[in-house]
């Protein structure tokens, strides 16, 4: 089986086929992370096309390494931009407190208690578990992404991840 | 012990919850807006060349004519054919519009098609 990095180059020299089965590959943690990043599921589909199209574009800047830090770096900047177009007047706040989430009453079961849990979290917070628990980047490669500090990855991701074991524990027993 | 270890049963639930979406789907629809913006691209180019092909090809026959000589009334009728179509064009400047729009839509195409 081709390895990602063969896929890649291959559909830098334009085999569209090989780009289908990266997006194969990785389209479960592209919409997962972009779903949990937004609001809405329809934006979330947005941005996962979006991504796609973006790395297709862009797949002859692909250098190596992990396939998935790079295409989940191109979802964060996709989301980005879309969160600024939605909401220009809102500076992006790492201290900010909850920023609720709008969910469907169709989710039920552990789906719904995981995605009530995460989105009771402060946003910054939100994001590096999305990045580092969810999507399985590496702390590094997380604050590569977002372009913020190590060290704050690291504290986000650590308080993220007790406060959500906290959450859905108080779900569990609810 | 590694900070991802501390974290793998929430990775775990996050996986398999990734995992109810349906693929297929969502990778046509990828694929379909690639490939349709790829035949966009070919379309543009052909359009682009053939306009290339079509202005070196206005030039050919005074080229001939100066260079090796080519029969005087054949290039003749042609240069006589293209200062027709020039009359026609500048006497009815909607079409010079037309010409325009094209050109800059083809432009734009371009530019958006591969950033």
């Amino acid at each position: 089986m081709l390895t990602d990095p063969d896929l890649a180059a291959d559909a830098a020299r334009g085999n569209d086929s090989a780009f289908a089965e990266l997006v194969r590959r990785h389209q479960a943690r592209v919409r997962g992370m972009s779903r949990r990043l937004t609001a809405s599921s329809g934006d979330a589909d947005d941005i996962a096309q979006a991504t796609f199209l973006t790395a297709w574009q862009k797949i002859g800047t692909y250098a190596g390494g992990t396939f998935a830090a790079w295409i989940c770096t191109i979802c964060y900047r996709e989301f980005l931009q879309v969160r600024r177009r939605q909401r220009p007047e809102i500076e992006f706040d790492e201290t900010a407190e909850i920023i609720p989430f709008d969910r469907t009453m169709a989710d039920t079961g552990d789906k719904m208690d995981l995605s009530r849990a995460l989105a009771r979290l402060p946003e910054a917070q939100r994001i590096c578990v999305t990045l580092c628990v969810a999507a399985s980047l590496s702390h590094r490669e997380a604050a590569e992404a977002t372009g913020w500090p190590l060290g704050t990855i690291k504290s986000h991701v650590t308080r993220g991840v007790a406060a959500l074991r906290k959450h859905l524990a108080a779900d569990q027993v609810a | 012990m590694r900070d991802e270890d501390t974290y793998a049963d929430l990775t775990a639930l996050f996986t398999a919850e990734d995992r109810e979406q349906e693929a297929k789907p969502f990778v046509d629809q990828v694929m379909g807006r690639i490939r349709a913006q790829a035949r966009m691209r070919k379309l543009l180019l052909a359009v682009t060349g053939l306009g290339g092909a079509l202005l070196a090809a206005s030039q050919l026959p005074k080229l001939l004519a100066d260079s090796v000589g080519l029969d005087s009334s054949l290039t003749t009728s042609i240069l006589q054919a293209q200062e027709d179509v020039s009359a026609l064009a500048s006497a009815n400047p909607l079409w010079l519009g037309i010409g325009a729009v094209v050109m800059l839509s083809l432009m734009a195409v371009a530019a958006m098609e591969r950033a």
